[in-house]
């Protein structure tokens, strides 16, 4: 009886030890995640943010959580559609109980849903939300660490401008990302005097042999892809099978292109093609972005980290951090806490210098720098070997990052 | 457009002599009790083509209504449409380049014929259970999904022939199975509601595959290799190849009309599968029994036909036919659990645009959607609305048939008891 006795206090004792590993299992702090995990979402995207979001959440809760409590991100597929977006953001908030919000893909998805955040009260850092207004109207409650869209096209077009070109067409996506991008990126091209030709798609489709048609009979010196999702890579590989693919003239693929292996199965013939990426090259990374991407890589089984998993991961960090330094999980403290937060993210230092505090005008800036980060560092590198991977590829433009020189292809 | 006053005007003089001409000759055709079926839509197209000139002796004599008296009016005005075009916006693709009109053409006629083979299932599936599968786009999913899986994840390196057949035959069985589980008690009085009932288990059988295709194979696109190069070809002659000349992923016809390798092939096989099929039902006892099954079930099964058996055939051809057209263009268009969506909602209106029930509707109603998608993305001037409407330009001429023809181009008069009352 007295053995008995002791191997179970024993027992109790090992399990208590066991569990100081833990943080205070009876309270959990909920911050939603959302990702576009179905179509017409960018899927290969979305499954990227979730997975950087779960692993941002261990390492949250390794390092000792939130308050002392456990962090649990609850991973919301919002499809890349407005009205999804909206419902699993009243639900996250409603019947799940976050206390706030990171992650988002699409734009569409930022600039519907930031409102019902907004209006409840709930913080959202959105991770990879590219259009202007979502921080131009200004709301309390709504930051975002994503670069701004007409600050993104600027790197488009600038690199355009280094390049033999006088006419180029551009295929957007008539969403809250294409269809402002595809403006901002003509008024640049526009005053290098570049002619420009924009041809919008619905989001999801498929068959572009039309368009590709007309594209070729204007007859353009570039192509630039401003659509996500797998309508990115359908467009890419019918303009290489109809002759005016990035093997044959310079052409700028969209970002859904940074997932080489998706990029390479989808489009074989996409060898030269010129993508935007966001963030630092990976010899360029701080411990942090080492560490980030050892697990990411790990997890994934994937060679390289996309600029979007980077900034849903620190999309959690840094609300994790603001909680933290609020000391509560009340919207208003946390905002209050994200208006001085300076967080080292794998991105780079991240800070919000406009807010209550300041308004961006301040500085004669726009509105669009409300809650913005001002620092992601923007490249364009080139695929110039098949089946490379994003990583590898060189960094083409800007200079500051530049890591090999773009190979033109002859028309 | 330089001076869209001339093409809308003449639109507009096109459109009020169309509705005057749809609503007086029917009239006229009634009051001499003669057969209306195709009065609204002949006096449309003969007033828009003609205006008064055609009209008034169509109404004064009330000649029968012929196939060439159908045929020619609609002609007609879509010659006057064109010419109105040209003029209005002469230095447009459409009108002032060739080549590019060849091309647009052809990738209208190749994409048609694919959107007219997938529909062709969901109408022989209509024509002989009277059902609307709302699982047709799954089953091309499946299709496409298989061929991936089977020439690249399962058996890497094997033949694409292999792949197409195996997935054939997969959503075959899974679409006679299905028949036999779910769809069989329609047809001995089980169901209360039958035709809901027939909306209900498809759509629960599209969710189905989906989600489970999703949840096996995940969400991120997918994509199969060319089935195969094609060889390098110059025709006539190497320095000089005006007539043919082919690089591994397109071939290009008169130094102008360029295809791409999985389009050409998808449309190859699809017209071969067609003949195929449409030798199979008028030629061999099976194919009979199911075309007598769709004209008169109980009269069928009274000649020693069984209908329950015809059912289930025509479930499974329906859904192997889907699946033929996704696993041939899996190696053209990036693969998803959701990629069905569209080319289901394509088919049902390629179905009801050349007639529930019919087969030959089914296939020139796919080529009329794709060459009016490739008409309207090329010409329409503003070229980022010419690609945003690709769409909605099937359920403009949906809508425009059904005012005109109910039954739809090539729909039987009295189908399902209800078409052509006059």
């Amino acid at each position: 009886m007295k053995k008995t006795g002791l191997l179970l206090a024993a027992a109790v004792l090992g399990l208590s030890a066991l569990s100081t590993g833990a943080n205070a299992a009876d309270c959990e702090i909920k911050i939603g995640g959302i990702a576009p995990l179905s179509a017409p979402g960018t899927v290969v995207g979305g499954e990227a943010m979730r997975d950087a979001m779960l692993i941002a959440e261990e390492d949250i809760n390794r390092a000792g959580g939130i308050l002392k409590c456990d962090l649990k991100v609850v991973i919301a597929d919002s499809e890349g559609l407005p009205e999804k977006a909206v419902a699993i953001m009243e639900k996250l908030i409603t019947q799940d109980g976050v206390v706030a919000v990171g992650g988002g893909y699409h734009s569409s998805v930022g600039v519907a849903s930031k409102d019902v955040a907004d209006s409840r009260g709930i913080p959202v850092v959105f991770a990879e939300t590219w259009n202007d207004t979502i921080t131009g109207d200004k709301q309390k409650y709504i930051f975002r660490i994503a670069p701004l869209s007409s600050w993104a096209s600027s790197t488009i077009w600038k690199h355009a401008l280094e390049l033999p070109v006088k006419k180029v067409a551009i295929l957007t996506e008539n969403t809250d990302y294409g269809i402002p991008a595809a403006e901002e990126t003509t008024k640049g091209l526009n005053s290098g005097n570049i002619e420009v030709v924009t041809f919008s798609v619905d989001i999801g489709t498929q068959d572009y042999a039309g368009i590709v048609e007309r594209i070729k009979a204007g007859n353009p010196d570039m192509i630039i892809v401003l659509a996500t999702g797998e309508a990115g890579y359908n467009f890419t590989q019918q303009a290489a099978d109809a002759g005016i693919g990035p093997q044959d003239i310079i052409f700028h693929a969209g970002q859904v292109s940074l997932e080489s292996k998706a990029y390479w199965e989808n489009v074989p013939d996409g060898n030269y093609a010129f993508v935007q990426r966001i963030g630092v090259p990976e010899n360029l990374f701080n411990d942090k972005a080492k560490a980030f991407a050892k697990v990411y890589k790990e997890r994934t089984g994937k060679d390289a980290v996309e600029s979007y998993a980077m900034e849903a991961y620190d999309s959690i960090a840094i609300l994790a951090q603001a909680i933290n330094e609020a000391g509560s999980t009340d919207g208003d403290k946390i905002v209050a806490a994200l208006e001085n937060i300076d967080h080292d993210g794998t991105l780079g230092r991240i800070y919000f210098p406009y807010g209550t505090k300041k308004d961006p005008s301040a500085d004669s800036k726009g509105d669009e720098w409300w809650h913005q980060w001002p620092d992601p560092a923007l490249t364009v590198i080139q695929y110039q070997e098949e089946g490379q991977s994003s990583v590898n590829s060189p960094i083409v433009f800007p200079d500051a990052y530049k890591t090999g020189d773009p190979v033109i292809v002859k028309k | 457009m330089e001076t869209p006053g001339i093409f809308w005007g003449v639109i507009s003089w096109m459109i009020v002599w169309a509705v005057l001409g749809s609503i007086i000759t029917r009239r006229s055709y009634l009051k001499r009790d003669l057969d209306t079926s195709n009065a609204t839509f002949v006096g449309a197209m003969m007033g828009a083509a003609a205006g008064p000139v055609g009209l008034v002796p169509l109404w004064m004599r009330t000649p029968e209504l012929t196939k060439l008296l159908i045929v020619l009016p609609a002609i007609g005005a879509v010659t006057l449409i064109a010419a109105a075009f040209a003029f209005a916006d002469p230095s447009n693709n459409c009108v002032s380049n060739g080549s590019f009109v060849a091309s647009q053409i052809t990738n209208g006629i190749i994409i048609g014929i694919i959107y007219g083979f997938m529909a062709l299932g969901l109408t022989l599936i209509f024509s002989i259970l009277g059902v609307v599968s709302f699982a047709h786009g799954e089953f091309y999913m499946v299709g496409g999904m298989l061929v991936y899986y089977i020439t690249v994840v399962w058996f890497p390196g094997v033949s694409p022939l292999i792949g197409v057949l195996g997935s054939c035959s997969i959503a075959f069985l899974v679409g006679a199975v299905f028949e036999r589980m779910f769809l069989t008690p329609m047809y001995k009085g089980k169901i209360d509601r039958p035709v809901e009932y027939g909306i209900l288990v498809t759509f629960g059988l599209a969710f189905t595959i989906q989600y489970f295709v999703q949840a096996l194979a995940g969400a991120n696109p997918v994509k199969a290799r060319r089935f195969f190069d094609f060889p390098r070809l110059r025709l006539p002659s190497a320095d000089d190849a005006w007539l043919l000349k082919t690089s591994r992923g397109n071939l290009t016809l008169f130094d102008t009309i360029s295809i791409s390798n999985p389009r050409f092939v998808a449309a190859v096989v699809c017209i071969l599968v067609l003949l195929s099929l449409l030798y199979f039902l008028h030629r061999t006892w099976t194919g009979k029994a199911l075309r007598a099954v769709s004209l008169d079930r109980e009269a069928a099964a009274i000649a020693g036909i069984n209908p329950d058996r015809m059912n289930m055939l025509a479930f499974a051809l329906g859904g192997m036919i889907a699946a033929l057209a996704g696993s041939l263009l899996v190696q053209a268009f990036s693969w998803l659990p959701q990629v069905g969506n569209i080319p289901a909602m394509r088919s049902f209106v390629i179905v009801v645009l050349g007639g529930l029930g019919s087969l030959p509707g089914a296939f020139f109603g796919g080529i009329i959607v794709g060459l009016v998608e490739a008409a309207g993305t090329g010409c329409i001037p503003n070229p980022q609305k010419a690609a945003s409407y690709i769409p909605a330009y099937g359920m403009v001429v949906l809508t425009l048939t059904l005012l005109l023809r109910p039954t739809g181009l090539f729909g039987r008069r009295f189908a399902s008891g209800t078409h052509g009352k006059f």
